[in-house]
This record gives structure tokens, sequence and C-alpha cells, in this order.
């Protein structure tokens, strides 16, 4: 069981990086509209016309 | 998403999806298509949206997305008054960028397609819209293009957009709102991981081992410790505040509780002594930042909607050339009236402008700017406020200031009302939750020193299973979940609670008093049929009839517009006669439409009979040979009105009606929606002493209406509510706004409110029932700390979950699916009440 030692604070270096991670994407406004770009993303064709 | 091509049918128009007329004569290629369109307005949108290369537009978009028909006239125009005061902000480089509040967006191929289309524009530098929020960031260059050239460009397509000033308030709600989404998910994070450590501890038979047990509180610790010092960083702030104000609220009881909790769970992780609760302060934080989060959402989409209101209701002001003994010279944007010049104020009207009465005597209201609901009279030299409403008389008023600025303001303070007030309900939920708190400190007290003569060493276990297992989470979260999420159930379907109350007076209505004009009909008149007396059909009577009203703009001449839109025929030589009608040449045979006496000296020949209902007034129409027909015009039932009245009577509503209009054509449409308790020729005075009667009974009522006569009814009723395109001074009073036509969500706000209190009384009685049980067996020792923590995350999220329920109202199909039968039933008794009519 002595892996504990390793995966619990690997667990722990994990969730913060998550965390930090999050807080960038909430502050850059990614959560802002969570709707508009999941269309835009189909949407975006360039045939000519 | 689905092909539109695939699926399209000629006999409905190719835009917007209404049926075409029986002569198609709008059509088009569109991308391979044959399309038809039902008009004139649709043809164009669609063409100017293929034109720019877009025509994919129509494939990728849902349902029931249409963009609104291009109203034309007085957009653009009205949307540079509002652009006045808003200049458009000024980069370094020279490039312009401008906030825009859009109306008309249903689906993401409308964002697409605003999109596109405006960055085609020349000058445009950019443009990204918020689907969640319809707004949309607009960048320009000032040198080739102008801010009402964009906003013109955007109405072609079909789609209003309004300059809009993002204040620096509403920057920092946004900065709040994306703090609150970080505090709640980081906090939700923890509580995950910490859960994670803490199941060993939960599972184990033997117990963890020390050295594990060390480490996994460790781990719990730190990841605890960001959650207590920046996700509850509020509740320690606010708790502090309210101490200081010596006015403790909820956070106070939550600062203390998962302070202390957190405390002494890091001294047992720093002496391994003692148990830990780290996995219960992340997770009650998460759950309270959540509640919290959802209630601002539901808040700020109550505040957009009426912020959009606002801007739709554009003041108008009807100018006089000159005072006294001038006349209405023209009909302006009230911002741009000049000061100094002379406006007439129509009863029933907004006043436009601030200003001084030069003539007339009324009474105005001002509860918008005062929240005083009483009028006050004005006379000569009084002054009226912009945004104040003339109630009995007309007022002409020389101006002193102008603007939008004093009716944004006026109109900003309902909507931050709407936002800001916390429902009584939520209030008293708080001061209960305050309450409960404090008995049980007191009752934790008493336990500890129960137990200091028991046992010593079993006092902190007591005290904190006593303190951890009860749960105000039904008091302190899910009232206010349920309410806000109820709300945001309500403003889905263009419901708007406008006061905090709103949901629950809802929920304790008894009686429904419906308006009859403009509220259960449409409140315009419309040809409501058509009888041919000669050998010539109905339909080609209808068109002719059209033909020769087609220059004129009266109500009847519109109704004609409205049912033939088959503008191919043309008359000539048309001659308007006033009191009698119009006559006109088509294909060199003579007609006349008006009076029949009159229609009948060109006939030469007796007027046939026919008969008219109470309600509907005719007109005739004939050749130089014949008699053709008799047009009838009347207001219409709403389709959806016979539905509300079944399903109000379907929930055991007392449904009465209240008309000002005369008793026969009232009783034609009590008769046909099923009505028995109606009063005709109502004054408002009668309609509030009739809801004050009902009230004097015990009935709760609730009043529907739209018209100026109800506004001495809707403010004694116990709630009102005003639909959408009513006129304003109703909807300043109303509790509730319905926006639309459709009447069915009347029904379907009121079933809302039930469902809310019943989830509401459920969360209660189960938190009673579970504290009940709870308390007194950890206070006597017989629960573990561990399973206290466990039985109050349990409970929080029974009642938080209950609460969410709400939120899917109107999406669950079971609401749906009543709605839909309510309104088969509805169709079929309408088709009766129209065929009692006609």
């Amino acid at each position: 069981m002595d892996i504990l030692l390793l995966l619990i604070p690997l667990s722990v270096v994990l969730a913060l990086l998550i965390g930090a991670g999050f807080w960038w994407a909430a502050m850059n406004g990614q959560f802002d509209d969570l709707e508009g770009p999941a269309h835009r993303i189909l949407a975006d064709d360039d045939r000519p016309h | 998403m689905r092909r539109k091509s695939a699926a399209y049918d000629a006999a409905h128009c190719f835009h917007c999806g209404e049926p075409n007329p029986a002569r198609m004569h709008w059509r088009a290629t569109m991308d391979d298509v044959q399309a038809v369109f039902c008009c004139a307005g649709c043809l164009a949108v669609a063409q100017t949206i293929g034109a720019a290369g877009l025509s994919s537009f129509y494939a990728l978009r849902e349902r029931d997305s249409v963009p609104r028909r291009d109203d034309g006239v007085g957009d653009a125009a009205a949307s540079e008054a509002v652009a006045g005061p808003t200049r458009p902000e000024l980069a370094d480089d020279g490039m312009a960028s401008v906030a825009l509040l859009l109306d008309g967006i249903r689906c993401g191929a409308c964002v697409w397609l605003i999109e596109s289309f405006l960055q085609q524009q020349p000058g445009v530098l950019g443009a990204t819209v918020n689907y969640a929020t319809r707004r949309a960031q607009l960048r320009f260059d000032p040198n080739e293009t102008t801010l009402s050239a964009v906003l013109a460009a955007a109405s072609r397509i079909g789609y209003r957009a309004y300059p809009y000033d993002p204040r620096r308030r509403e920057r920092m709600a946004r900065r709040e709102s994306r703090r609150l989404l970080l505090r709640t998910s980081l906090a939700l994070l923890a509580t995950m991981q910490v859960m994670m450590f803490a199941v060993p501890a939960y599972v184990s038979v033997d117990g963890v081992d020390r050295e594990h047990a060390a480490l996994l509180n460790l781990a719990s610790l730190i990841l605890s410790l960001p959650v207590m010092l920046y996700c509850a960083a509020p509740f320690f702030v606010n708790a502090l505040r309210d101490l200081q104000r010596l006015r403790p609220g909820m956070d106070v009881p939550i600062a203390l509780g998962i302070g202390a909790a957190f405390t002494s769970s890091a001294w047992a992780t720093f002496t391994g002594t003692g148990a830990v609760y780290f996995d219960s302060v992340t997770m009650f934080i998460a759950l309270v930042l959540a509640a919290r989060l959802l209630e601002l959402r539901v808040r700020e989409k109550a505040g957009d909607a009426l912020e959009l209101i606002a801007r739709d209701t554009l003041l108008m002001a009807d100018r006089l050339d000159a005072h006294p003994g001038g006349k209405v010279c023209e009909r302006v944007i009230a911002a741009s009236v000049p000061i100094g010049s002379f406006v007439r104020i129509a009863a029933g009207a907004p006043v436009p402008v601030d200003g001084i009465v030069v003539e007339g005597r009324s009474s105005v209201e001002e509860s918008i700017l005062t929240g005083e609901s009483w009028p006050h009279s004005k006379a000569v030299g009084d002054r009226v406020m912009a945004g104040s409403v003339n109630r009995d008389s007309p007022l002409t008023v020389e101006v002193t200031s102008t603007g939008s600025a004093t009716m944004l303001a006026a109109l900003s303070r309902l909507v931050e009302r709407a936002a800001n007030e916390r429902p009584r309900l939520a209030k008293l939920s708080d001061r209960a939750a305050t309450a409960f708190v404090v008995a049980l400190i007191a009752i934790a007290a008493v336990g500890a020193g129960v137990w200091w003569f028991i046992d010593s060493s079993r006092v902190l276990p007591v005290v904190f299973a006593v303190l951890v297992v009860s749960c105000p989470c039904a008091l302190s979260l899910a009232t206010p979940a349920a309410l806000a999420a109820s709300a945001g159930a309500l403003g889905r379907r263009q419901i708007l609670c406008v006061r905090p109350d709103t949901i629950e007076a809802l929920s304790r209505v008894t009686d429904v008093v419906l308006d009859k004009t403009g509220t259960l009909t449409t409140g315009d008149v419309r040809l409501t049929g058509v009888t041919s007396c000669g050998s010539m059909d109905a339909d080609r009577c209808k068109s002719i009839a059209a033909a020769l009203e087609a220059g004129a703009s009266h109500p009847i001449a519109r109704a004609l517009a409205d049912a033939a839109r088959d503008g191919s025929v043309v008359a000539r030589d048309v001659v308007a006669v006033p009191g009698c009608g119009v006559e006109g040449t088509l294909d060199g045979v003579r007609y006349r439409l008006g009076r029949p006496q009159w229609v009948g000296e060109l006939c030469r020949a007796p007027v046939p009979m026919h008969e008219v209902a109470a309600n509907e007034i005719s007109i005739a129409l004939g050749s130089e040979s014949a008699w053709l027909a008799w047009l009838r015009f009347g207001d219409t039932l709403r389709p959806s009105a016979a539905a509300l009245v079944a399903s109000l009577r379907d929930m055991g509503l007392r449904v009465s009606m209240l008309s000002g209009d005369r008793e026969a054509t009232v009783r034609h449409v009590a008769a046909a929606l099923g009505i028995d308790d109606w009063r005709a020729s109502a004054s408002p005075d009668d309609k509030r002493a009739y809801v004050g009667a009902l009230q004097a009974q015990g009935a709760i009522v609730a009043i529907v209406g739209d018209g100026i006569n109800d506004a001495a009814a809707l403010a004694r009723a116990d709630l009102s509510i005003a639909l959408g395109n009513a006129a304003t001074l109703t909807q300043w009073t109303a509790d509730a706004v319905v926006l639309g036509s459709d009447l069915a969500r009347i029904a379907f706000a009121l079933r809302a409110a039930r469902q809310t209190f019943r989830v509401i009384r459920q969360n209660i009685g189960w938190a009673i029932g579970y504290n009940v049980i709870a308390i007194p067996l950890a206070a006597c020792d017989l629960l573990s700390p561990l399973a206290a923590a466990v039985g109050m995350s349990v409970s929080s999220l029974v009642v938080v979950g209950n609460a969410w329920r709400l939120s899917r109202l109107g999406r669950s199909d079971d609401v749906t699916d009543r709605t839909n039968r309510a309104r088969h039933v509805a169709d079929s008794d309408l088709r009766t009440a129209v065929a009692s009519i006609t």
C-alpha cells in the first residue's frame, strides 16, 4: 500500500492543476456563452456561392 | 438539425413557415429549391440572405427559428435615435466599437447569420454575438460606415439591434457572475476530491492505517484550504459586515459553522486526534454557492428580458406646430423633440418628456418614478416627468428636457427592482434558518454540558455530530433555489415575474378574472367573414375589396390587406367618399364598397337581407350590375383563449370575465368560451368593486388585463398579469408580464407556481422530519460524526435536487402533454365558438 504515498499527493497536485486551469478559463470568458460556439462550429462552412 | 430543402413543402413560406396564401406570387430559387414565400417581406429578407451567400442558414436553423420579418419603416430611425446618447467608443487605432442588444435571435443559426452578414458589410471589422445573453460586440471603421448603416443592415435580414451602453455597473455584475461561477466550480471540484479521500474512512471496517489516515487528512486539508480562503470568502466578508451592523443574516451561522468545523479538522489533522469534517465543509460551501449562482443567473435573465422590453417601447411624442391653437404636426421620437416646443399627451399615454403643463387638467401616475401608485392631479403650470403616465384627459406640455436619460432611468428602476429584491418567502426562510441555527447552537451547548458530566471524552464528537447532522438546507438553500428555478422556467416561457413575490401569489390564486378586449380577443379589427350574395365567390370579393382599399390606412383597410395578401388585383380611379365608402374601377367594372344604401345606389337594387352578429360591423360590396357580398369585421378571439379557460377550469379555478363592452358582445364571447360569470359595460370602478367583492368572500384574485381601464382593478387584485403587447401602463403596475399572445402561458404560470410550492412544502416537511429524528440521535451520541456528515449531505442533496426539478418545468413531457391536450380540446371548442359568432 506504499503506492498510496505517491498517489495521494499526485491526486492533490492534479486537482490543483485542474483548478488553476479552470480559473484561467473562467476569467478569460470561456464560460460566458456556453451555447453559441457549439452552433458556430457547425455553421462555419465556407463553400462558395 | 435538418436540411430545410429536404423537408420543404410549397404550402408554407420558405422563410417564416407560415401557410402561404392560395395564390402564390412570391417565388425565388434558393439553393436549387423553388421556394415560395407568404409575402414580399419574407421574400426580401430571404433574397438579402441569399445574395450574401448565406442561404445555408435555412439548412442550419432549428425548426421554429424565424428571424422577424423586416418591419422596414422607422426601424433605422428608431435605432439611430437610441444610438444618439450611446456614442461608440473609439479605440486607439481609430476604430469604433459598440455593444448591441439583439432582438429576434432564436437559435444558433441566427448567431451565425448575423455574424457572417454583418462582417460582409463594408467597414465592419468584426461582429461577435453572444448567444446566451443576446448581445453583440461590433467593431467598425467610423470613416467607412456609420452605426446606423450597420443597424439598418441587421434589420434587412430581420433582426433588430439596439446600441447598448454596457455601464460600469453591468461590467462589474459580469465580473461578479464569473467569480461566483469560478468559486462554485472550484468548490465542487475540491468537494469531489475531498469526498474521495474521505471514502476509505467511511467504508473500511477496522479503520484506516494511522499513517494513511494522516496523509489523507493532510491531502484533504490542502484541497480545502483554497475553498475556505477563496470560495467561502464572501460568507466571511458578509458575516463580518452583518455583525458590524448587528443584523445577523444567513451568512453568520454559515461562517461560524464552516469556520469552526474547518479549524477543528485542521487541528485534528496536525495533532492526529479527533475527527475531520473536510468533506462536509467543502460540500456545504459548494452547495450554498451553487444555489446562489442559480439565483443570480435567473435574476440576470429576467433583467435582460425587461431591458429588451424597455428598448422596444420607444417613447414617441406628438409635437404641436404652435401653441396655443396648434395641431399635431408630427410624431417624433421623444429624444429628438426640441426643448421649448409643445407636445400633446393623449389620455392613457406615457409622458415622453419632462415639461410644464400649458393646457389641460388631468391626473398623472408617477408610480414608476416614485413608487407611489396614487395619481397626482396636474393643471396648468405643474411639472410632469418623463416616464409617468397621463391617465384622464389630454395635456399640452412645454418641453423642458428630453433625452432617453430620463426615461431609461425610470425603466432601469423597474429592471433593478426585479433583479435585486428578494422574495418575501426567501427572506422568511432566511430568518427561519437563522433562528434554526441559533436553536441548534443552543442544543449543542446543552448537549455538551450534559455530556461533560456523563463522559467528558464524548463532548467534542457529540457537539460536532449535532452541528453537522442538522440540515438547514431546506430553508436556506432549497426555498430560494425552488423560487429561482421556477422563475427561470417561467422566463423561458416568456413569463416575467416583475415583483419578487409573484410566484407565491400565483400559487395561491383561487379566482381568475379575465379582461375581454385585448386579452381574450386580439383587440384589432379583423375580417371575420365574407358572405357572397351574388355569383362571385367570396375570395374574389375579398380581393376586390382589398384592391379598393389598397391606398387607405384606416383599420378596415388594414384588416382587408391582412386578410387578402394577394396583391395582384389593382383598382383604378379609386375615389373615397367620406361617410360612405370607396368607389373604383377594376377590369372596366365599377365597384363600390361601403354603406349599404350608398352601394345600393350603384347596384340599383334593394339591400339584400343579412344578419350581423352583435359584435361585428358589416359593409357591403356591389358592382354596377349586382350586389356582391357582405364583409364583416370584428374583434376576433385569440386562438388560445378557449384553451386558457379550459385549463384554468381543470385546475379548479373560478373564471370570470369583465368588459367595458356592450352586453351582447360580451355574451357572445362568454358563450363561446364557456364562461358563466361575466359582467358587461363595466366601468373601471365596477371592475375594482367586482374584484373587491370576490376578495370579501375570501378569494385570492388574479386579474389578467391590458387596457388602461384595468389599472384600478389590477392594483386592487392580489395578483395582476399583463400581456406583453398590452398598454404600457398596466405593464408597469403588473406583477407579471406575459410576452407574446399565447394565453396558455398564463395557465402554465399558475401550474408552475403551484408545483413550486408543493416542492417547497415537501422540502420543509422532509427537513423537519429529518432534523427531528437526527438531532436527538446525535445529541444522545447514537450517531457518529461520520454518519452525521453523510446524513446531512444526503439530506441537502435531496432537498436541492427536489428544488432543481422545477427548472425542468415546461420541458418535461407531462406538462407539455397536458397543455397540448388542452389546446386540442380548445381548438375544437374554438371552431364551435367561431361558428357561433360568424
